[in-house]
């Protein structure tokens, strides 16, 4: 749906809203926003609602960025503008009433923040665009569904939950999705309701843990999308008094990743199309090689917790060395190139509790890397890509050595910026000095409390 | 926009040079932890001394730092002519140090907990020694401070810093004040020495400052690099 303000107005008249909920995205891919008044909402436009700039200068835990300064902020948390993308608005369907709408964080004269996340992801498509190539993405999103309300899981610290599920690590097991039907038919139809497509779900390996399956659309989209999935599971999880987490690693069974499949097309014809699955075109293989060449550093980006590395660990379904392969699903890209129809390539690195514009700007910032610099890839390993020695490419293990590959990769900031990714490695810094500083065990190999209390319930 | 990164890895051996005696050798571990390089930076410090760089290089032992507070643990081994610091409370600590870190820069800290004194009574004093080694004036580590600052791009220029106990002042660079930092002498040679941070300690009151957030975060910043040796 294309609008202006004239068309809003009429839209929300038609609808009956009387409240607006705009959704902007904060750097780790919270959604932040106001409720507006319908008359507030339309006086507003086109620049949309104020907000502090503040939203995209604080951490997870709400600890403001005051250990660096950049360009685009605003001398005492000064207002940035909530610019609504018209063509997200939607009537809630669990709130009559009430519409939704996403957000682009822009500042007071409209120009984009560069660390707003879906500016950011918006740059990279238009730079695809530049070479006469458009994308598609499609996200598979992990969660566990707890018994616990979130309060009852809060007061028991986050442990020994109990998976709305069988306990043992079956996969598929429709005894499990039966257990989980309650919840998600209510989900389901409120996605409906947003006009959210799904290809499906289905019960996952650790306990309690389901897969949501996105239809593919444009990035921007298909982002979206998942944004407004996470926040319904959330919300009806409220409503049911369970609990539901994104964390890549909430306890020491399997984690959540956030996989997510992309292809290319020029002038419709599938780009990464090859009949035998082995003669990749030029500009395949050179994608291939800018996501290759890129992975450490974008590891930083698809992994940003301290949690998100807990989950980086062999034959538990996430890669842990830059690899690729024809459906090869122990490697880091998964190309699937057989079918004209289906021809994609998957990245399996990102985590439940990753951004996902940032990722997917990630993705596409590494491809287009690839293609602008003419980079072959490595040759695939050939074996599987899990339990490797020393020698083999392994992805950086900590939430620092992620954060150094970016600082020190060349790359990624030709398409990303500068500005974004050095402020990007500062908030893995800080990060990484929260944990320590502010109750982090680095001593223990489990999860700990700190992580727990801190992304349990938001990420 | 170009901006440099902050904050830098502190994945490499670290040797600090002690001016009229042999080098003191002062390694961290890989990836190191904050706590870790907090006390590598003390080390460092304590090295410029020559005697206490001279007893970096000859005493041999173990001795762990523990918070009693948070999980916050760092142990040094000392031996081989230097000593490497380590995250954790090591096993075979000789001396393991149990203190509010949160506290250790108060003007009148509590006392810390120490085991290990009656087998290890010579490590011990040390070591105690190392870990608060001498310094200058407010004024000579102001200086020394805002030239490692004063480096990087959106530090102010120039700063007027002024001591609440007597009222002496200091202006640090050549042009008009950008900034003020206002403390007691206690708290100004802290952050100055690296022993707080000027963000947090602003925020707790200890000190008080006249001028913008972005000099304010981008001295934070520098503030927390001296502290973590960068």
């Amino acid at each position: 749906m294309t609008m202006d303000a004239a068309g809003a107005t009429a839209w929300l008249e038609e609808n009956g809203i009387n409240w607006v909920k705009t959704e902007g995205i904060s750097i780790d891919g919270l959604v932040i926003g106001k409720h507006l008044s319908t008359r507030k909402f339309v006086s507003s436009l086109p620049l949309g609602n104020a907000i502090t700039e503040f939203v995209l200068g604080y951490d997870i835990g709400g600890t403001p960025f005051l250990a660096w300064w950049d360009d685009w902020r605003r001398e005492a948390l000064g207002d940035f503008h909530q610019r609504p993308d018209l063509s997200t608005i939607v009537a809630a369907p669990d709130r009559p009433g009430t519409a939704n709408v996403i957000c682009d964080i822009v500042d007071l004269e409209g120009n984009s923040i560069p660390v707003c996340p879906r500016s950011k992801l918006r740059s990279v498509t238009e730079r695809l665009e530049g070479h006469g190539l458009t994308a598609k993405a499609a996200f598979e999103i992990e969660v566990m569904l707890y018994r616990e309300s979130f309060a009852e899981a809060r007061a028991k610290h986050h442990r020994d939950l109990t998976p709305m599920a069988h306990p043992a690590h079956l996969a598929y097991l429709h005894y499990n999705s039966r257990q989980q039907l309650r919840f998600l038919d209510v989900v389901l139809q409120r996605l409906d309701g947003l006009g959210i497509p799904i290809e499906g779900w289905h019960d996952e390996a650790a306990p309690g843990q389901f897969e949501l399956n996105l239809d593919p659309a444009d990035p921007i989209t298909a982002c979206d999308r998942v944004i407004r999935i996470k926040q319904v599971l959330r919300e009806v999880a409220l409503e049911q008094h369970c609990s539901v987490t994104f964390m890549a690693k909430p306890s020491h069974e399997y984690g959540n990743g956030l996989h997510v499949h992309h292809s290319l097309a020029r002038d419709g014809a599938p780009v990464f199309y090859a009949p035998d699955g082995h003669d990749l075109s030029e500009l395949t293989r050179h994608w291939i090689g800018g996501l290759m060449a890129t992975m450490p550093a974008a590891t930083s980006i698809f992994c940003p917790n301290i949690n998100s590395f807990r989950r980086m660990v062999g034959f538990a379904a996430a890669p842990t060395v830059a690899s690729w392969g024809e459906d090869d699903k122990s490697a880091a890209v998964r190309v699937l190139s057989r079918s004209p129809q289906a021809a994609r390539i998957e990245n399996r690195v990102a985590g439940g509790d990753a951004n996902p514009y940032l990722v997917l700007a990630a993705v596409l910032a590494g491809g287009i890397a690839g293609i602008e610099q003419s980079i072959e890839p490595p040759s695939p390993l050939g074996v599987a890509s899990w339990g490797l020695p020393a020698g083999y490419p392994h992805l950086p293990n900590t939430i620092t050595k992620a954060a150094e590959a970016l600082k020190a990769d060349t790359l990624l900031r030709t398409v990303l910026g500068s500005g974004f990714c050095d402020y990007w490695v500062n908030t893995r810094r800080w990060e990484w000095l929260m944990f320590h500083t502010t109750g982090g065990d680095p001593m223990t190999t489990d999860v700990t409390a700190w992580e727990l209390n801190r992304l349990f319930e938001i990420v | 926009m170009g901006r440099r990164t902050r904050f830098e890895s502190h994945t490499e051996t670290h040797v600090a040079s002690a001016p009229m005696s042999e080098p003191a050798r002062i390694d961290v571990e890989p990836d190191p932890v904050p706590i870790v390089l907090i006390l590598a930076t003390t080390l460092r410090r304590a090295a410029r001394t020559p005697q206490l760089a001279a007893a970096i290089g000859r005493i041999n032992g173990n001795v762990a730092l523990r918070s009693t507070v948070d999980p916050q643990a760092a142990t040094m081994r000392f031996g081989g002519g230097g000593v490497t610091v380590v995250r954790g409370v090591s096993e075979d600590a000789d001396v393991v140090i149990a203190a509010d870190l949160n506290k250790l820069a108060d003007e009148k800290p509590p006392k810390p907990k120490v085991t290990g004194i009656p087998r290890h009574p010579k490590l011990a004093m040390t070591v105690s020694k190392l870990l608060d080694p001498p310094h200058g004036t407010w004024q000579e580590e102001a200086q020394r401070f805002f030239a490692f600052a004063t480096k990087h791009p959106g530090v102010p220029r120039s700063m007027r810093v002024v001591c609440t106990d007597d009222g002496s002042e200091l202006t640090l660079g050549n042009v008009p004040s950008e900034y003020e930092l206002h403390g007691s002498e206690h708290a100004l040679l802290n952050v100055f020495l690296g022993n707080s941070v000027i963000g947090q300690d602003l925020l707790d009151g200890k000190i008080f400052a006249v001028g913008k957030l972005a000099h304010l975060a981008e001295l934070t910043g520098r503030s927390l690099a001296w502290m973590l040796g960068e």
